[in-house]
Order: structure tokens, then sequence, then C-alpha cells
């Protein structure tokens, strides 16, 4: 494809992350991509489109259903010196496959008192929205943040997927890279505008535990991530014509979690509302909540308010999912009881 | 002169089918090049890319997100 020459090129979510594996293929011969219909397909969400037409299916590898099977192999290659991407297709599926990821993958370096290297991305996608039922809708990514041993990135914009997919493939860790479906700029599922964004063409990087101030604020703190950071956004437009002045951060990184990042933002609003579309008890909410109530309390004017989903599976019916998904009527509603 | 920028043809059964200009990457008018990257568009659940035929100015002829048909003009580069 021919390059345009300027900084205002367009791409989607999925072919920003496409890219991003791409430049660190053809710059490393040890990238290579794994997993369910990563090829000709070009991955089901699209975010390894085009790749098996330039690397061919040596490295751009089919795989069969077999998740324990073929992470377990990208985990060998990845202690051999390679750098495998391993695309799990919906991170609901780590059940199958979590001794793998949990007790191998997060684990290889630890145990062997740093002498072995896991440099592997475990890609997945994760989030709902779109009436796929209670095992193809849901986060997870506090329950793979919680555990020790692995990095969590979950980028929100076509600019972030692809400078932090080239951090995970360069960096000696096991990265675990969650993309929201909604995210990812498909024709064929419901599209945010903001999925389609400026990508540069040449190779970058986000650094991996950096959080971004998505919008600027003074009266509210929404911390958040992923497809939620979208409908923050679109919330803190709302806020705005009703004279309240929200500020949006998108964490970008879980593991590790931009600590500073929340409390810069909590000590200038005084006002805390995290928004997190995976499950409210023992998850992200709650650990945003204590990193302000371990520092410092009394910077809150107001107590912390959460809005996730109210721990129940992702319902198939589009007006329950809609009932369970923290989306931007919610986070308005969230923040006006914050300021009253 | 000006270059037409055709839907692709996708279906093998019904040619001249509907379909949707999905995404517009480059906007209407702004300056392409050829070969790049300007629009993704889908029939079915099915969608494909759309390069540049020329080089010049993209002037869309059909909406983002709006129906259209396989083989018909979807834009001119003048």
């Amino acid at each position: 494809m021919t390059t345009t020459g300027t900084s205002t090129r367009r791409l989607s979510t999925a072919k920003a992350i496409s890219e991003g594996i791409a430049q660190e293929m053809r710059v490393d011969d040890g990238v290579f991509v794994m997993g369910e219909d990563v090829g000709a397909y070009g991955g089901i969400f699209g975010a390894t489109g085009d790749l098996l037409g330039e690397f061919g299916p040596e490295r751009i590898i089919d795989t069969p259903i077999s998740e324990t099977a073929f992470i377990g192999a990208g985990i060998g290659a990845a202690t051999e010196g390679m750098r495998p991407v391993v695309e799990l297709m919906f991170v609901d599926f780590f059940g199958v496959c979590m001794d793998q990821i949990y007790n191998h993958m997060a684990k290889i370096h630890y145990e062997s008192g740093g002498a072995v290297k896991v440099p592997m991305v475990l890609m997945a996608s994760a989030g709902g929205g779109y009436s796929d039922a209670a095992q193809h809708s849901q986060c997870l990514w506090g329950t793979f943040a919680h555990l020790p041993g692995l990095k969590v990135v979950v980028p929100s914009n076509p600019y972030d997927a692809k400078g932090l997919m080239i951090s995970a493939i360069r960096d000696d860790n096991p990265v675990l890279y969650l993309f929201h479906k909604g995210i990812m700029g498909l024709v064929w599922m419901a599209k945010n505008p903001r999925s389609i964004g400026i990508v540069p063409e040449e190779a970058y990087t986000v650094p991996i535990g950096e959080a971004a101030v998505a919008r600027a604020g003074t009266d509210v703190s929404i911390i958040t991530l992923s497809l939620s950071v979208h409908h923050a956004l679109d919330a803190a437009e709302q806020l705005a014509a009703d004279g309240i002045s929200a500020e949006v951060i998108d964490l970008r990184s879980l593991v590790p979690l931009d600590r500073q990042a929340v409390l810069e933002s909590v000590g200038k609003t005084g006002r805390l509302l995290v928004v997190d579309e995976d499950y409210l008890s023992f998850g992200l909410t709650g650990e945003i909540a204590a990193i302000v109530a371990e520092t410092d309390p009394t910077m809150l004017k107001a107590p912390v308010r959460r809005l996730a989903v109210p721990d129940t599976p992702i319902p198939y019916a589009r007006p329950l999912e809609t009932f369970v998904l923290p989306k931007t009527d919610k986070i308005v509603a969230e923040a006006k009881q914050l300021i009253a | 002169m000006s270059v037409e920028v055709i839907f692709p043809v996708m279906s093998e059964k019904d040619p001249s089918g509907e379909g949707v200009v999905g995404t517009w990457f480059a906007l209407d008018g702004e300056r392409v090049v050829e070969g790049q990257l300007i629009a993704e568009v889908q029939v079915d659940k099915v969608s494909a890319d759309v390069e540049a035929p020329a080089s010049g100015v993209l002037r869309h002829r059909v909406a983002e997100e709006a129906v259209s048909n396989q083989g018909a003009v979807i834009a001119v580069i003048e």
C-alpha cells in the first residue's frame, strides 16, 4: 500500500493494531502470530488483517481450537527467545487455558530466578454491547490484573492501540493486550466515531503504565479505560452543557497502574467517579478508590462513586444488556450526583 | 480529468447487490495518493478495503454508512 507521507492518515483501531504487528515483524524475525482464524480471516475482529499475505503461513499461524496447546507453544517459543503474538479469540475463553496463562506465562520468569524471560503478547477481544451473551461479552481485565507476573494493557483508540502493541511486542515480559470489540472500528459492528483516528505511519511506542488525560476538567474526575473512555467523553460533553467540567482519564494500562495520574486528577477535582465495564466487586473500581483512600482521603469533597457491571452475567437480551453496561447516560447521572 | 472510485464487486451471486460504505478513511476534499487506503466497504458481513485508483482530491459521492451498490461510483478523484 502506498504511503501518503502526511500526518493526517486515518485508520481504524483494528488496522492500527495490525500495522503495529506488521512493522515489528519486518524488523524482527522472531515476531510471529498464532491463533484461531488469524490468517486468511485476518482475526475475528480484524487485528491481524492483511498479515498472512505479507508474511505467509509460517509466521501467521492458524491454529486448531486448542487454546492450551497454542498458548503453551507461544510460551515455549518466547522462552527460546522469539516474540510471539498469540490471539485468544475471546478473553471469555481463558478458562480452558488459564493454567498456561497464570501458572506458566506469568510465573516462569519469577520461578527461574529471572533467568528465563517470556517476551510474549497474549491478545484477546473483550467487552459487550452487541448481544453476544454471557460467554462472549466479558471484560475480565480485573481478573488478570489481580495476578502477579503479567502486564495488562487496554487501549481505547487507534493511536494508542498501535503504540501499545509495539511496546508490548518489544517488552521482555508477558503482556496481556485486551481490545474491546467496540473500539475496533468494524463496519459490521456498532461503530464508534472515535474508533477511527489519525495514526502515524512510522513505528512508535506508547509507554506501558502511563495513563492519558483524554479530556481535561476541574469539577469531577472520571477514571476509566477502553470503550468506556468513549462513553465518558460523550458524557463530559453533556455535562459541559450543564456547566460541569469533567476530566476523563484513560488508564490505558492496568499493570503497571499509573497511580500518580489518578492522584493528580482527583487532587485537582476532589471528586472521583470510576467507570468500568468489568464486574463491580473485587475489581478495578475498588482498586482506584483504594489508591485515593490509602493516600489522602481528605482530597475528596464527596464520597467516591463506582459505576461498573453489577455482578451479573452479561445478558443476551438487548434491553437487559443495556441496563447493566456503564453507558453515557449512567455516567452523566453519576457525575451529577457527585456534584450535587 | 477525474477518476471514478468504484464500490468493489464482492458477491458472485449478486454482483450489483447492495452494500454499505462503512468508513471513509480519507475525508471529503482530502488530497489522496494512488494506492492509499481511502475506504472500507461491506456487503452482508464481509468488508473490503478500497484504495485510491489515482492521485488527486477526493470527492465523496456516497456518505459514510450510506447504502450503495457493488459496481457503483462512490467517489471521484479530481
